[in-house]
C-alpha cells in the first residue's frame, strides 16, 4: 500500500520518515517531489564492473548544464531520505520524462532504513539543459508486510551517503 | 504491500516464493538479489521487426566477462529460476549496476503470479561495460496482492535462459 499525502505528512510528525530539507509544498497526493542536488559526475570512458568508474565531478552552475546523450551522469537528490518503517521508491516525474530525462531507472527501491541522498543515474535521449534544485522526480513510501530488517544492521555498502556514489561492485568482484 | 527481507525468507522455506538456487546472503531488507547467468542472446539482424520471429545468436559469458557495447542490446537472464503463486514479484536493477550505467529490464518491472523460471535481462548499457557471469546484477520484490488468482499460462512459462521477444506470436491478423 503507496501513502498518502496525509499519511505521509502524519508519518513524518511521528519521526517515521524523515526527509531533509522538508518542504510540506512539495507533498503531491501520493508522494514527495524531491529535486535536483547541485553536484552531478560525468562518466564518459569506458567502463568495467570490476573496476571502480573514473569520471569528474562538476558543479551545475544556477544557469543550468547540457547534459548529452551517450553520456552516463551520476547525480544526487538535494534531500536526504530515510525510514526505519517503509520502504521508499524513487523515479523521476512525468515532466522530467518528457524532456527525455531516465532518472534512476533501474534501482528505485529505497530499503527500509536507507538513510540516503539518493545517487540518480541520469541519461538523456536529446541535449537537454537541466538546473540546479529544480524539481526533478517523486518519492513514494511503501508499508511492508513481514518481520523488518533494515539496511543500518545488514553492514551493507552505501547505507549512509552525503554525496554521490560511483558503483562498489567492484567490492564484490575481487 | 511490499515483503521484508525476513518474510522473503520464510516464504521460500513454506514455499509461497521458489527461489531456486536461494541464498540468505542474497537477501536484502525488502528484495532479493539475482545474479548474471552465462547466455547472452542478441538480434543478428539490422532492424528488429515485432510481427516476426527475429535471428538471435548466443555467447556464452566466461571469467573474463564481456564487454556490453551502448549500440546493442542484450538479452540476458538469471541464474535463479524465481516465481510465486501468491506475490507479485517486480524485477530491478541494482543500484550498484545502475551507476554503471547499465539498464537491466527495459519498460517491464512486473511478472506474473504463477510465472517460475528464469527470468530474461534486458541489457542496455550507455557507456562500454565489462560484465561478469555470477555477479549480482538485479533484485526482484515481491508484493501482495488484493483478489482472486488466475496463474500465468503465458508463452514464457519455466524459461531456461534469454528468451527472445515472441510478440509475432500475439500477432493479430487483419482480415
Amino acid at each position: 500500500m503507496i501513502l498518502t499525502r496525509r499519511a505521509v505528512t502524519e508519518a513524518i510528525s511521528r519521526g517515521e520518515i524523515v526527509i531533509e530539507p522538508y518542504d510540506p509544498a512539495r507533498l503531491s497526493p501520493n508522494a514527495y517531489d524531491w529535486s535536483l542536488g547541485d553536484r552531478i559526475r560525468i562518466c564518459d570512458g569506458d567502463l568495467d564492473a570490476a573496476l571502480p568508474t573514473p569520471y569528474q565531478e562538476v558543479t551545475i552552475p544556477p544557469d543550468g548544464m547540457v547534459l548529452r546523450p551517450g553520456i552516463l551522469y551520476l547525480g544526487v537528490t538535494h534531500e536526504r531520505t530515510s525510514s526505519e518503517r517503509y520502504a521508499q521508491l524513487l523515479n523521476g516525474d512525468r515532466t522530467v520524462g518528457g524532456l527525455g530525462i531516465w532518472v534512476h531507472v533501474s534501482a528505485p527501491l529505497g530499503h527500509v532504513g536507507h538513510a540516503i541522498h539518493w545517487t540518480l543515474e541520469i541519461r538523456v535521449a536529446r541535449p537537454v539543459r537541466v538546473y540546479p534544485r529544480m524539481t526533478f522526480g517523486k518519492i513514494i513510501f511503501l508499508e511492508t508486510f513481514g518481520d523488518p530488517a533494515s539496511y543500518q544492521s545488514l553492514g551493507r555498502k552505501y547505507r549512509r551517503t552525503g554525496g554521490i556514489d560511483i558503483s562498489r561492485l567492484h567490492e564484490e568482484l575481487t | 504491500m511490499i515483503l521484508t527481507g525476513p518474510e522473503i525468507t520464510k516464504a521460500v522455506s513454506d514455499d509461497r516464493i521458489r527461489i531456486d538456487p536461494f541464498s540468505a546472503e542474497q537477501v536484502n531488507p525488502n528484495s532479493y538479489n539475482v545474479r548474471l547467468g552465462d547466455t547472452l542472446l542478441t538480434y543478428t539482424d539490422e532492424v528488429v521487426d515485432a510481427y516476426r520471429a527475429n535471428p538471435t545468436s548466443a555467447t556464452r559469458l566466461d571469467e573474463q566477462g564481456l564487454v556490453l557495447r551502448p549500440d546493442q542490446l542484450y538479452l540476458g537472464h538469471t541464474v535463479e529460476r524465481v516465481g510465486s503463486d501468491e506475490y507479485v514479484p517486480l524485477l530491478f536493477g541494482r543500484s550498484s549496476v545502475g551507476r554503471l550505467g547499465l539498464f537491466v529490464e527495459i519498460t517491464a518491472p512486473i511478472g506474473d503470479i504463477g510465472f517460475h523460471g528464469q527470468w530474461t535481462l534486458m541489457l542496455s548499457s550507455v557507456r562500454p561495460l565489462r560484465v561478469y557471469p555470477g555477479m549480482k546484477i538485479g533484485q526482484i520484490m515481491f508484493f501482495v496482492s488484493k483478489g482472486e488468482i488466475d496463474l500465468y499460462e503465458g508463452k514464457y512459462q519455466a524459461a531456461a535462459g534469454p528468451q527472445a521477444s515472441r510478440y509475432w506470436r500475439d500477432r493479430v491478423v487483419s482480415a
